[in-house]
C-alpha cells in the first residue's frame, strides 16, 4: 500500500490534502452540509448537534479535503480557535433563514477575521446561505450585506445559497474553494 | 527502590530520562500534516509514561498537549487512535475542554470499525460530565445492547463508572442491563450483572430477589456466579442471618458447580463467614482439600492460602486436611509449600513441630520476605498454644533474625519474641537475650529502640539485671543519636529500679553528659540528677513510668504559657494526659488479623481528646472551667436510629463542671430548628448552671448545643442520671430551598436518659513499672474491701467487668487471664478528676462465683472512696 501511495503521488497521480475548517453558528447546517458532500458509503442517517467537533473527509476533482466541523453552540465557540493555525481554508456556513442571529453571525466572523492565526494570512473563506430551501430565507446577497463580507480586502471569499438536503449550490461553493486552494497546496 | 534505578541505568528502561518539557514540547507535531503515525504514537507513549509516573502536568501545557492531539483524529490509522483514547483517558482530569472530543468519540462508538467502539466508550464515559450525559444516554444505552461483546462489555463497565457521580441518570438503564445479563457472553453477563446489582444495590428486597432468580436460572458465567455468591454473603452478613438462609443454601450449591472458579469462591465465602460452624466448614474444607491435590498450582496456592486463614480460627476444621497438606511441603512451589507448613503448624499437635519446623529450616533462604513474614507469624502463634514449646521457637526466631531480610521481615521477628515474651513470662529471659544479641548489629533504627526500650521497662525486673547493662551501654558508643538516646533512658531506668546498679549507671551516664547530641545530653543529665536525690517516688514517676500528657495538650499550654508570662509556675497538671502513654502507641505490636490502617485510626483517636479541648476553650461560657480532664469516648446515642432527630452526646469533665455537648441533626427536609437545647434533670445536686444553643439546625446539616452542669460540692457524690429533653423552635420550610417561614412555633422531644458514672471521672493511665508507682503513692488513703461477684462465673468475665466499671487502664498485661487458673491479680492505674492518681490492685478467686479483695491506692483519699464505690 505504502509503495503504491508514494508510485501514485510520483505520477501525480494521488490528490493532495488541504485542511478545512467549518464553522458558524449552531443550527446553521454544518454538519449537514459536510455529510453530503462525503462519499455514500460513510454517509450518516442521523446528524445531530455536535458537541466538539467531528473530522470528515471528501474529495472533490482536484483535491481530498479533511474538514474539521466545529460545533457552533455558543458555550464551543470559543474552542475553534485551536483549529485556524493548521487551516488551509474557512468554510463558513449561516442560517439564511435566521435573520435574529445574522448580526451574532456576524460578530463571531469579525472574531475570526481579527484572530492571530489569521489576520495576516491570505485564507480563502467559503460562505454557504444555507436553508435556501425556507420561505423566509434571505438572498446570498442580503446575507452578504447583513454581514458586511464586502469589507474582506485582503482575502478571496466567496458565497453561495445552498440546500444542504439537495445538494443545491454546494458544488459551485466547493469548486470555488479547490480552485483557490489548488494553487497554494500546490506551491 | 534501589534495584529500579540500576536496572534504568543499565538501559532497561528507554524513557527513563524523560524530560516533561521536551515531551510536551514534541506533542506540537500532532499539529503537523499529513501525520506522522509511528512518531506520534511514540510520543503518546511518552506521555502516558509521564502521567503514570506522577510527573506534574500543569492545566495550560496539558490543554495545549491536549488540542494538539486531537488533530489525530485526521488519521483513520487503528493503533493511533487507540493511544489517543488512552491519553484522553488519562488527561481528562488535566486538561480544560476535554468535552471538544464529544462528538469525535460519539461518532466512533456508533462507527463500523469494531476495534474503535468499545474504547471510544470507555474514552468518552471518562470526560462526559452530568450536563453532557444527557446527550450521550441514548447511545450508551444501545451500546450496552450490542451485539458487540466487547461494546457491551465497555458500555457496562463504563455505566458503573458513571454510576458514582450520576446514579439516577445510570438507574433508568435497567432494562437494557437486564437484557445484557442473558447475553451468552461469559463478560458482558458479568458486567450486566454488576450494573444490575449496583443500581437495586440499595433496596435490600430487590438485591434479595436478583440473587434467588439468578440462583435458580442457573447463570451462564462463572465470573457471574462469583459475583452472585459475593452479593449472597454481603447479604448474609447485614442482616446477621443464620445457615437457614437461602442464601447459605445458594452458596452452599455452589460447591457442586462444574467451574473450579465458582466451587473456589463458594468455599473461600463459607470459610470467611463470620459464625460458620464445624458443620457447614466441613464441606467447603473439603473441597478445597481436593484442590489441594490439582495439578493446577493456582488452584493448590488458592486452596491452601485459604486453609491457612481457616486454621487461625477453626484449627479442627483443618486437621482433615493434613495429609494432603503434609503432601505439599515438598511442593514445588516454595509458596505452596510454605503456607502448607504453616498451616500444618497451626493445626498439627505439639509433638510435630520440631519435625515442622526442621522441614521449614530447609528452605528458608529460597522463599521471599514475604513468606517469611508468614512463616513468623506462625510460629508466634505456635508459641502462643504450646508455651512450653516456646525454647525452640525463639531459637528458630532467632536464628532468622540473624539471615539477611528486609525491615518488614526484621520487625515481624522481634514483634512476635517480644509478643511471646509479654505472654510468656518463662520466655523472658531467652528473649531479652536474644534481642540484645539481635542490637549488636542491627541497622534499622526503629527496631533498636524499641528494643532498648522493652530492655529499660523489662530488664530491671529479670534476676539478674547486670548482665543487660554492657549490651545497653554498647549502644552508647556505637549507635546513631537517636539510638544512643534510647539507650541513655534504658539505662537510667535500671539505675531507678535496681539500688545496687544505681552508682555505676550514674558513671555511666555522667559520660553520656560529654555526648555531641543534644538529645543524648539533656536525658543523661536529667537522669543523672532525678537519680542522685536517691528517692523512690521520684525515680517512679520521672524514670520508669514517665510523662502521662497529652504531647498536642502539652505543646499547646506551653505555648499559651508562654503567650500570657505569669508569676506563678506552669502546672503540668493543667495539661490533658494522654489516652495512652506515647511509646506505647507507636510500638503497639499489629495482630496478625490487624492491618496498619487499623492503627492509624487509633493514633487518631488519641488525639481526638485535643480537638474537643480546642472546641471547647473557644465557647466563652466555658472559659473558667479550668483545664478540660476527660472527654467520654464513644458517643452516646440518645435517639432511636431513622427518627425525626438524631442527637448524640458526649461528656466533657473538668475539675467541678462537666459539660455535655450534644451533636444533633435533623433529618426532617421541611423543617427548620432554630434555638435549639437540651434541658437535663437529675435528682441529685448537680445543678445545670448554662445552656449554650444550636442557633440553627437546618435539615441534615450536623449542629452542637452544650449543657454546663455544676457537680455537687460532696466530692463523693459523683455518679446521677439525667432525664434529658431537646427543645426548640420549629419553623416549616420549603424542601427545595430550605427558605424557612416567618413564624415558628415551639416544640419538644424526649431523649434516652444520660448516665454519669464513675468512670467518667477517671482517665486511664499505663504505668509501664506498676509495683514502683504503687510504692510512691503509698499507703496512705489506701481502702480495702472485699466483695463477692456472684454473677461472674469466669475470671476473664470479672476481670472485663472490673475494668469497665472503673475505667482504668490494665497494667502489667493483667487483662490477660492465664488460662485454667482459678487465681488472679489485676493491676489498675489511672487518675481521678482533680489529677489525684489512682491505683488498684484486684486479687481475684474463683470458686463457684468469683470473691475479689479490692485494694485503692490514691493521691486523694475521697478518689479512693469512689473507686471503691464503683464494685459496691
Ligand atoms: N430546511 C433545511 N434544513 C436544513 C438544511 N441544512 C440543515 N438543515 C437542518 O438544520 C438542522 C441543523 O443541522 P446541523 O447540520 O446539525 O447543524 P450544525 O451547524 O452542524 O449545528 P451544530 O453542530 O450544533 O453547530 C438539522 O435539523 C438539519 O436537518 C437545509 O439546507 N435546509
Ligand atoms: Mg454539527
Amino acid at each position: 500500500m505504502g509503495f503504491f501511495n508514494t508510485l501514485a503521488q510520483w505520477l501525480g497521480m494521488k490528490k493532495k490534502n488541504a485542511n478545512v475548517i467549518v464553522i458558524g453558528l449552531d443550527n446553521s447546517g454544518k454538519s449537514t452540509i459536510l455529510n453530503k458532500l462525503k462519499p455514500e458509503e460513510s454517509k450518516r442517517h442521523d446528524i445531530v448537534p455536535t458537541i466538539g467537533f467531528n473530522v470528515e473527509k471528501f474529495m472533490t476533482k482536484a483535491l481530498s479535503f479533511t474538514a474539521f466541523d466545529m460545533s457552533g453552540q455558543g458555550r464551543y465557540r470559543n474552542l475553534w480557535e485551536h483549529y485556524y493555525r493548521e487551516c488551509h481554508g474557512i468554510i463558513f456556513v449561516l442560517d439564511s433563514s435566521d435573520k435574529i442571529r445574522m448580526s451574532v453571525a456576524k460578530d463571531e466572523l469579525n472574531m475570526l477575521l481579527n484572530h492571530a492565526d489569521i489576520v495576516s494570512r491570505r485564507l480563502p473563506i467559503l460562505f454557504f446561505a444555507n436553508k435556501m430551501d425556507l420561505r423566509d430565507a434571505l438572498s446570498s446577497v442580503k446575507c452578504s450585506n447583513m454581514l458586511e463580507v464586502e469589507k474582506i480586502r485582503d482575502k478571496p471569499w466567496h458565497i453561495c445559497a445552498s440546500n444542504a438536503h439537495t445538494g443545491e449550490g454546494l458544488e459551485e461553493g466547493v469548486n470555488w474553494l479547490t480552485d483557490q486552494l489548488k494553487v497554494v497546496i500546490n506551491q | 527502590m534501589r534495584r529500579d534505578k540500576k536496572e534504568d541505568e543499565d538501559g532497561g528502561n528507554p524513557f527513563y530520562n524523560l524530560e516533561k518539557s521536551t515531551v510536551l514540547q514534541e506533542a506540537r507535531t500532532f499539529n503537523e500534516t499529513p501525520i506522522k503515525i509511528r512518531k506520534c504514537c511514540h510520543i503518546l507513549t511518552k506521555i502516558l509514561y509521564l502521567i503514570n509516573q506522577g510527573e506534574h502536568i500543569g492545566t495550560t501545557e496539558a490543554t495545549e498537549a491536549f488540542f494538539a492531539m486531537t488533530k489525530l483524529f485526521q488519521s483513520k490509522d487503528v493503533t493511533l487512535r487507540r493511544m489517543v483514547y488512552l491519553c484522553i483517558k488519562e488527561m481528562a482530569t488535566i486538561s480544560e475542554d476535554v468535552i471538544i472530543v464529544t462528538s469525535s468519540l460519539t461518532k466512533d462508538m456508533t462507527g463500523k470499525e469494531d476495534q474503535f467502539r468499545a474504547p471510544a466508550i470507555r474514552a468518552l464515559c471518562r470526560i462526559t460530565d452530568s450536563t453532557m450525559l444527557q446527550a450521550i444516554e441514548r447511545y450508551l444505552k444501545q451500546a450496552i445492547v450490542d451485539k458487540v461483546h466487547a461494546v457491551s462489555s465497555a458500555a457496562l463497565t463504563s455505566s458503573l463508572h458513571l454510576a458514582k457521580v450520576n446514579p439516577d441518570v445510570v438507574k433508568r438503564w435497567v432494562n437494557e442491563a437486564q437484557e445484557a445479563v442473558s447475553s451468552d457472553n461469559v463478560m458482558v453477563q458479568y458486567h450486566a450483572l454488576g450494573l444490575l446489582y449496583h443500581i437495586r444495590k440499595s433496596d435490600r428486597l430487590a438485591v434479595t430477589k436478583l440473587v434467588s432468580k439468578f440462583a435458580k436460572h442457573s447463570l451462564k458465567s462463572p465470573y457471574a456466579y462469583c459475583l452472585l455468591i459475593r452479593i449472597a454473603c454481603k447479604l448474609l452478613r447485614d442482616d446477621d442471618s443464620g445457615m437457614d438462609s437461602p442464601m447459605f443454601d445458594f452458596i452452599e450449591s455452589c460447591l457442586r458447580h462444574k467451574s473450579e472458579m465458582v466451587i473456589y469462591e463458594a468455599a473461600h465465602a463459607i470459610v470467611n463467614m463470620k459464625q460458620t460452624t464445624a458443620k457447614e466448614l466441613a464441606p467447603a474444607v473439603s473441597v478445597l482439600q481436593l484442590f489441594c491435590s490439582s495439578p493446577k498450582p493456582t488452584l493448590r496456592f488458592a486452596a491452601v492460602r485459604t486453609l491457612n486463614k481457616v486454621a487461625m480460627t477453626h484449627p479442627a476444621a483443618v486437621t482433615a486436611c493434613n495429609l494432603d497438606l503434609e503432601n505439599l511441603i515438598t511442593d514445588v512451589n516454595r509458596s505452596i509449600a510454605t503456607l502448607a507448613i504453616t498451616t500444618l503448624l497451626k493445626t498439627g499437635s505439639e509433638s510435630s513441630i520440631d519435625r515442622l519446623m526442621k522441614q521449614i529450616s530447609s528452605f528458608m533462604s529460597e522463599i521471599s520476605d514475604e513468606f517469611k513474614i508468614v512463616v513468623v507469624q506462625a510460629v508466634k502463634s505456635l508459641c502462643m498454644k504450646f508455651p512450653r514449646k516456646h525454647s525452640i521457637m525463639m531459637n528458630f526466631l532467632s536464628s532468622m533474625l540473624r539471615d539477611e531480610g528486609g525491615f518488614e521481615y526484621k520487625k515481624a521477628i522481634v514483634d512476635s519474641i517480644i509478643c511471646i515474651i509479654e505472654e510468656n513470662p518463662e520466655a523472658k529471659e531467652v528473649g531479652l537475650a536474644h534481642l540484645c544479641e539481635f542490637i549488636e548489629d542491627c541497622e534499622h533504627t526503629v527496631l533498636a529502640t524499641r528494643i532498648l526500650h522493652l530492655l529499660g521497662r523489662e530488664g530491671p525486673r529479670t534476676p539478674q539485671p547486670s548482665k543487660y547493662i554492657r549490651f545497653i551501654y554498647n549502644r552508647v558508643i556505637l549507635e546513631s543519636a537517636s539510638v544512643r538516646a534510647a539507650a541513655v533512658t534504658a539505662l537510667a531506668k535500671f539505675g531507678g529500679h535496681c539500688e545496687e546498679l544505681m552508682p555505676s549507671v550514674i558513671v555511666l551516664l555522667h559520660r553520656s553528659q560529654l555526648d555531641t547530641d543534644d538529645e543524648v545530653r539533656d536525658r543523661a543529665t536529667f537522669y543523672v540528677n532525678v537519680l542522685q536525690q536517691k528517692q523512690a517516688a521520684l525515680n517512679s514517676a520521672y524514670i520508669l513510668n514517665g510523662l502521662q500528657v497529652s504531647i498536642i495538650g502539652l505543646e499547646r499550654a506551653l505555648h499559651q504559657y508562654t503567650l500570657e508570662p505569669a508569676e506563678k509556675p506552669f502546672d503540668l497538671k493543667s495539661v490533658p494526659l494522654a489516652t495512652q502513654p506515647l511509646a506505647e502507641q507507636k510500638t503497639a505490636a499489629v495482630g496478625p488479623g490487624e492491618t496498619p490502617g487499623v492503627k492509624a485510626t487509633e493514633k487518631v483517636a488519641a488525639s481526638r481528646q485535643d480537638i474537643y479541648a480546642e472546641q471547647l476553650a473557644a465557647v466563652p461560657q466555658f472559659a473558667n472551667l479550668g483545664p478540660l480532664f476527660k472527654s467520654s469516648s464513644m458517643p452516646l446515642e440518645l435517639t432511636e436510629s431513622e427518627t425525626e432527630y438524631s442527637v448524640r452526646c458526649v461528656k466533657h469533665m473538668f475539675p467541678h463542671h462537666i459539660v455535655f455537648q450534644f451533636d444533633c441533626t435533623n433529618t426532617l427536609n421541611d423543617q427548620v430548628l432554630e434555638n435549639v437545647t437540651v434541658h437535663m434533670e437529675s435528682t441529685e445536686d448537680f445543678e445545670v448552671i448554662n445552656y449554650v444553643p444550636a442557633p440553627s439546625l437546618p435539615y441534615d446539616k450536623p449542629g452542637i448545643t452544650y449543657t454546663l452542669v455544676r457537680l455537687p460540692d460532696d466530692p463523693t457524690q459523683v455518679t446521677t442520671s439525667f432525664t434529658c429533653t431537646l427543645k426548640f423552635v420549629v419553623k416549616d420550610c420549603d424542601p427545595n430551598t430550605g427558605i424557612p417561614d416567618d413564624d415558628g412555633y415551639e416544640d419538644e422531644y424526649v431523649l434516652e436518659d444520660v448516665e454519669l458514672l464513675v468512670a467518667d471521672h477517671v482517665q486511664k493511665v499505663m504505668k509501664p513499672n506498676f509495683a514502683a508507682s504503687w510504692d510512691e503513692v503509698a499507703e496512705e488513703n489506701e481502702l480495702e474491701d472485699t466483695f463477692a461477684l456472684s454473677t461472674m462465673k469466669t475470671l476473664p468475665d470479672a476481670v472485663k467487668n472490673v475494668i469497665q466499671f472503673m475505667g482504668l487502664q490494665p497494667c502489667e498485661r493483667s487483662d490477660k487471664v492465664a488460662e485454667g487458673k482459678n487465681t488472679h491479680t489485676l493491676y489498675l492505674a489511672g487518675v481521678y478528676r482533680g489529677g489525684h492518681d489512682v491505683l488498684v490492685r484486684a486479687k481475684m478467686v474463683l470458686d463457684d462465683s468469683v470473691t475479689m479483695q479490692l485494694t485503692v491506692r490514691s493521691t486523694d483519699a475521697h478518689a479512693s472512696e469512689v473507686i471503691v464505690s464503683a464494685v459496691g
